[in-house]
């Protein structure tokens, strides 16, 4: 007898640390990382797509979490260096972060991308980097080439064939001025550009040369310092059509610029930023709840990088959703290669192409009378 | 628009604010022989308050200005009052380390205080811009050239055409004979330092609204008119003319050679000079730099 209690007992005893195992393990997070400018030069675009991603995360785990696991947003903060994103990327690949959300500038993400050979699958927002189809990097909006077509699209509708424009001298400008190179110049649009450092506090000279008789000026220069160009243009008295990057469409921007604004002030902005632009009904749906939502938690209403933020976050939840192992990447390259994802825009990734948004997703918008249109033609 | 017309009026806009800043420097180092590298921040500090209370709406701007000029002169006159004052025997070094201490500690208040993104604040005068030759100068640019040159050209005549100038210049060659002669020696630096700080901060209030401020401005603005009243050799009228000279030349290498040409080219004129002028370069005296 004595023996079969003692099996008994010790049969209760795994049970029990099985069970007790089973509900710890069901209980473990996924960890989310994420990758963001939160301070430094770049601040404005990380803070706005971060506060997306938090509300998500926070309406998620209220919501009880997926597949009963609650998600942990692990946000490191790069401050805009390729440095520090790699110390970033460090961390999360550490802590086996289920997949890595990245709203950070080109250069940054160009340091962590070989860190990335094994995995976890990364997704990014730049619009600058392409990704190699190979790599574990996914690529949420369009690129920039196709921003870039999209302006040509308007210059074209408006018979505009000059163009003035300002890009920076960091990685993102170098890429912004060879795609414009790419793209204005086969079609018969003069380029005229100038570049800008991002120390720069007055862009006056760079104006100078390149405004001369062309009647719209593009400023591809992304963060707090293209307020320089806008201050600048302002000193000089222009009054041809400013058109601002993608990266730029956000209320912080604006009121930075608010005792500068050119007369016409347009932008290259990303359909779910009207939503009468959004002609899927799901899209516009889940479009609508989020705005909600984030008028709700922020009091105002999210901007362009906000709702980039969403497309990360979307993306995220596919995979926590849909792959078995998180923790293989390959899975979830492949899962990810396959599968559309529902966003509040298009996005279709594929064993040929991880940028999962195109020319469609982009519209050029014009700011009156405090908020965002979509744009009328050039007189 | 005219490149080169517009490389002139930025050079000259520049120019009239390094003016202010190397004025600043200068009028330090006569009075107390130390190179106050804190002192562009007095020029951030100046900026940050504008901005700040322009942004709150509750006041109106020239009582936000008043206290940003206020605040400036306070953190200059702090500076030299309980940081190197106490210390006014240790090294050059020491206390030039200290007031880079200084700096990057206010540094770290503004970004506290006003966060990471830059600031500004509605000009002082608008209008259309003055056209001349393909360039355009707005009425705050020409306010700043127009105020900014005359309190510059203000700090030579002063420092030699007055008694109390005098004294400050006694105070800093040799400061137990000018305290023999009556000289209240503590007080000749906290004038010379509040002088300093009232510059960077009028500085800032014609500029910013152009241009913009962040927390790590100061720095920027600290060298660049450390290099003018450098190349200077500390005099206060040759401290002006090559801040123009710096402004102007930093404008036509950004016109021709582009903007990531001018930190380079601009150092290295600098460095050239300095290795040329190595056994005459005089800070306020005889001795060598």
């Amino acid at each position: 007898m004595k023996p079969l209690v003692y099996l008994k007992g010790l049969g209760c005893g795994l049970l029990t640390a099985a069970s007790l195992s089973v509900t710890a393990f069901a209980a473990e997070p996924f960890v989310v990382g994420v990758i963001s400018p939160m301070t430094g030069p770049m601040a404005t675009v990380g803070a706005q797509s971060t506060a997306g991603l938090q509300l998500w995360a926070k309406a998620l785990n209220a919501a009880g979490g997926i597949k009963g696991r609650q998600i942990e947003l692990d946000v490191c903060d790069d401050q805009g260096t390729p440095e520090n994103a790699v110390t970033c990327a460090r961390r999360h690949i550490e802590r086996h972060a289920a997949i890595i959300l990245d709203n950070s500038i080109s250069s940054t993400i160009r340091a962590i991308t070989p860190l990335l050979k094994d995995g976890p699958v990364m997704v990014v927002v730049s619009p600058i980097i392409d990704p190699d189809p190979k790599s574990y990097v996914f690529q949420t909006s369009a690129s920039d080439v196709e921003i870039t077509r999209a302006l040509l699209a308007y210059l074209q509708a408006n018979k505009i064939s000059k163009l003035a424009m300002i890009a920076s001298t960091d990685t993102t400008g170098e890429a912004n001025a060879s795609h414009a190179q790419k793209v204005f110049t086969p079609a018969g649009v003069a380029l005229s550009l100038a570049r800008i450092d991002l120390k720069s506090n007055d862009a006056s000279i760079q104006l100078a040369n390149v405004v001369k008789d062309n009647p719209i000026i593009y400023s591809a220069y992304s963060g707090a310092g293209a307020a320089t160009v806008v201050k600048s243009f302002n000193n000089l008295g222009l009054t041809i059509p400013f058109v601002l990057s993608n990266a730029n469409l956000s209320d912080a921007f604006m009121a930075l610029i608010k005792n500068d604004m050119p007369p016409r002030l347009l932008g290259l902005g990303l359909n779910f930023m009207l939503p009468e632009l959004v002609t899927d009904p799901g899209e516009r749906a889940r479009l609508q709840k989020f705005r909600t939502a984030f008028q709700e938690a922020q009091k105002q209403p999210p901007s362009l990088l906000a709702l980039m933020g969403v497309t990360l976050a979307d993306t995220a939840e596919s995979v926590l959703r849909n792959v078995e192992n998180t923790n293989d990447a390959a899975a979830v390259k492949k899962y990810l290669e396959s599968t559309p994802i529902q966003s509040i825009a298009a996005i279709r990734f594929s064993p040929e192409s991880h940028v999962g948004a195109g020319a469609s997703t982009i519209s050029v918008v014009e700011y009156k009378n405090g908020h965002w249109t979509k744009a009328d033609p050039i007189k | 628009m005219n490149p080169l017309t517009q490389a002139i009026m930025s050079g000259i806009m520049m120019g009239a604010v390094y003016a202010m800043l190397s004025i600043g420097l200068v009028i330090v180092y006569q009075t107390a022989h130390v190179i106050n590298l804190a002192h562009g921040e007095t020029y951030s500090i100046a900026g940050s308050v504008v901005a700040t209370v322009a942004a709150a709406q509750v006041l109106p701007i020239w009582v936000a200005i008043l206290a940003a000029i206020a605040a400036a002169i306070v953190f200059s006159i702090a500076v030299e009052r309980f940081l190197l004052r106490p210390r006014h025997a240790w090294s050059h070094n020491a206390l030039i380390l200290i007031t880079l201490a200084a700096a990057l500690f206010i540094h770290g208040v503004l970004y506290t205080l006003i966060g990471s993104d830059a600031v500004s604040f509605p000009r002082l005068v608008s209008g259309a811009p003055f056209r001349i030759a393909g360039g355009a100068l707005p009425p705050q640019g020409l306010l700043l050239v127009v105020v900014g040159f005359v309190l510059a050209l203000a700090v030579p005549l002063f420092l030699s055409g007055t008694p109390l100038g005098r004294q400050l210049r006694a105070a800093a060659e040799n400061p137990d004979a000018a305290q023999l002669m009556g000289v209240n020696v503590d007080r000749a630096r906290v004038l010379a330092f509040g002088i300093a700080g009232a510059y960077g901060a009028i500085g800032a209030v014609l500029l910013v609204p152009l241009v913009s401020v962040d927390f790590h401005t100061g720095l920027d603005m600290t060298m660049r008119g450390f290099i003018a009243a450098a190349l200077a050799g500390m005099s206060p009228l040759w401290a002006i003319l090559c801040s123009l000279g710096l402004g102007l030349g930093e404008a036509f290498v950004t016109t021709y050679f582009g903007t990531l040409a001018k930190d380079p080219i601009v150092f290295f004129i600098l460095i050239g000079i300095a290795v040329w002028r190595s056994r005459n370069i005089r800070f306020g005296g005889t001795r060598r730099a």
